[in-house]
């Protein structure tokens, strides 16, 4: 791979239980992948996709096996320690966007920044530093019924990265848009990855999302059926109102990124 | 502070389901204020008098049963006879301070009702009696001179649009008999007195059922009202009367004038019971009411507080942003219920002619005012507690699934 690792899985199995019965899901699963991957998990209705989104991003815990993110055995964490985790290096992308509908769009990005000791300025400027990451500058102030679902999203991508995260999981993103928005939504993850060298691993069901990725797992019935890694992601095709990577944006997030760390 | 923009937007977020639930907070916080405030000022009004050492003799049937004037000089014959020296004497000429004090019940000119308290009292004295009662000189004067006068209160007279020299009819309901009287003072007093009341003289309420109500019910004096020199010789003083009296037809009850306003405390004491037990029937009431306001309130965000928690929000912040949202609202109806409550203390002079005198004042004593206030904040807490526990405990991955 070239790469270290970020995500490591071993013989990670879940199971949950339904009164008596037991309804294995993931069956000793072993996985890595490396920092800056792309990874697109594709599958039919209850392959585990999900659960294994949920695994990685510390949602959830397996019935046995280890799960091991940027050298942390995420096993290993109590509740609160993992709540802590999730907050300063995972950022959520959801396929109904779950926004807080009574607050601005602004306000929404900010919600994971309450949760550090930045002042009420600071958290302000990055919610709108991340705001025009992803193309939302001058819409700080809309409320999320205000505004498209391709915009409700960008508005969570936003929020998942305004603290700034090393790891992005995306449950089915575009799933609720229309093809375009679709489209400028896959052009900013790609964005993220690319040039902000986020790790990202993505549910979906649309190949076209999955081509996007620089490696596509198919799973079925908890196990891995397929794993694909392309050489090449397919180009991107960057939308106006995406903010595609200008300069100043990426400056911006590099100046919260230190201000963060000199915190 | 930095969760309370999120908390007061969660508070409106349904307008009028917050709403409703602050009215009945303030609604229930009001009544309780203000009653509790009621008896309490009952209360202190008997704690007041108690200073003034004063002492009234009724019959021992109750008050409602007159005792005959002639006792009022049998009172004075003993006390001296017994040498106790317990009555009070006016300084200038050495008078008893004693005095009938004889409720009339009568209905001011076209009244329907008798709505304020009338009483037949010794001019010569009461104000001598009753030292926290004012009345200026000239019209002391003109009380005692004149036998058809009458004074009345600085609120009855503001109520009624009364002014010295007015005709001031009573209609008697109690008595067969009208007084035709002329009003010739306004006193005044504390606040916290029966300033909507009014006295006149026993002798012209005597010599008018003598004389044109074939003498029914005349030369009874209700009761009497003495004014001891000290608070020690009271017990001494009423021990006599009584034991003067007993196993006659005319057997009295002597006692303190805290004692006895504390007789219609009693009569209230049945009610102030039934108000405490329905107060905890409200409280329980409304704790029910803000659970489910908050548990409804949840439901319909599980998925949100399951994106906090996935986002990182642990488990103590979610459960204290919830409780701080149910102790906002239900504090918001405690303090309007309070507010309320004291707006009607600043405004009781309104509502107090329909008391007939018996709740003549009205303060919220702070702690009562205090009280409400917590109450209302513990209803919040208790009542938002389980709904607080509940969405803080979800698992967030079936908070995610949940469609609502």
């Amino acid at each position: 791979m070239g790469r270290p690792p970020a995500i490591i899985l071993r013989q990670v199995s879940k199971e949950y239980r339904r009164d008596q019965i037991r309804i294995p899901v993931l069956s000793r699963l072993d996985l890595t992948v490396a920092e800056g991957e792309f990874l697109a998990l594709m599958g039919p209705s209850g392959s585990g996709k999900t659960t294994l989104l949920n695994l990685i991003a510390g949602l959830d815990r397996p019935t046995s096996g280890e799960i091991i993110v940027h050298d942390l055995d995420l096993t290993r964490l109590s509740d609160s320690q993992i709540s802590r985790w999730r907050s300063d290096h995972v950022g959520f992308i959801f396929q109904t966007y779950n926004l807080i509908p009574v607050l601005r769009a602004d306000e929404n990005v900010e919600l994971p920044l309450l949760l550090t000791k930045l002042s009420r300025r600071e958290r302000r400027q990055r919610a709108r530093t991340a705001l025009r990451i992803v193309g939302l500058e001058g819409r700080e102030d809309h409320y999320p019924r205000q505004l498209s679902g391709g915009q409700e999203q960008r508005v969570a991508i936003a929020r998942a990265i305004v603290t700034d995260p090393y790891l992005l999981v995306a449950d089915e993103p575009t799933g609720d848009l229309d093809r375009q928005s679709a489209e400028e939504i896959l052009n900013l993850m790609e964005q993220l990855n690319r040039e902000f060298e986020k790790t990202i691993v993505m549910v979906t069901h649309d190949p076209n999302a999955a081509k996007r990725a620089t490696r596509i797992l198919h799973l079925d019935k908890g196990q891995l059926v397929d794993d694909v890694t392309r050489a090449e992601p397919s180009p991107p095709k960057v939308a106006e109102s995406a903010a595609s990577g200008d300069p100043p944006y990426v400056a911006d997030l590099d100046t919260a990124r230190r201000q963060e760390a000199r915190l | 502070m930095k969760f309370l923009g999120y908390i007061l937007r969660n508070a409106r977020r349904n307008p009028v389901r917050s709403l409703l639930t602050i009215g009945s907070i303030a609604v229930c916080g009001f009544l309780t204020v203000a009653m509790l405030s009621l008896f309490s000022s009952a209360d202190q009004l008997r704690e007041e008098v108690k200073g003034y050492d004063r002492v009234i003799v009724m019959s021992s049937q109750g008050f409602a049963q007159p005792v005959p004037i002639a006792l009022k000089n049998e009172i004075i014959a003993l006390d001296q006879a017994r040498g106790l020296n317990a009555i009070a004497r006016r300084a200038a000429d050495g008078k008893p301070l004693i005095s009938p004090f004889s409720w009339f019940g009568g209905k001011y000119k076209d009244e329907q009702l008798s709505l304020f308290a009338q009483f037949g009292i010794d001019p010569d004295v009461f104000f001598d009696i009753y030292t926290e009662l004012t009345l200026p000189a000239d019209q002391l004067a003109a009380f005692k001179a004149r036998p058809d006068a009458v004074v009345v209160g600085r609120k009855l007279a503001a109520d009624k649009k009364i002014a010295v020299g007015d005709k001031f009819p009573l209609k008697g309901e109690i008595y067969n008999y009208d007084l035709d009287l002329t009003v010739v003072g306004i006193f005044d007093g504390p606040e916290n007195r029966d300033l909507r009341s009014c006295y006149f003289n026993w002798d012209y309420l005597n010599e008018g059922l003598l004389s044109k109500a074939s003498g029914v019910g005349a030369n009874n004096a209700g009761t009497i009202l003495i004014k001891c020199a000290s608070t020690a010789l009271i017990p001494p003083l009423c021990q006599a009367i009584d034991q003067a009296t007993a196993n006659s037809d005319r057997a009295t009850k002597s006692q303190t004038e805290d004692a006895f306003i504390g007789q219609f405390a009693e009569f209230t004491k049945d009610l102030q019971t039934y108000i405490n037990l329905l107060g905890v029937a409200v409280a329980f009431a409304l704790l029910i009411i803000c659970g489910v306001a908050m548990a409804m309130s949840m439901r319909e965000r599980t998925r949100e507080v399951a994106v906090l928690r996935a986002i990182g929000f642990r488990k103590p912040q979610i459960l204290g942003m919830v409780l701080a949202e149910a102790v906002l609202i239900a504090g918001l109806g405690g303090l309007i219920g309070t507010g309320t409550a004291l707006l009607l203390s600043k405004n009781w002079d309104a509502i107090a002619p329909l008391t007939m005198g018996f709740f003549p004042y009205l303060r919220i004593p702070p702690q009562v005012a205090l009280a409400g206030i917590a109450g209302s904040l513990l209803i919040g807490l208790i009542g938002g507690y389980w709904p607080a526990l509940r969405a803080a405990s979800i698992p967030v991955v079936d908070g995610l699934r949940k469609v609502v």
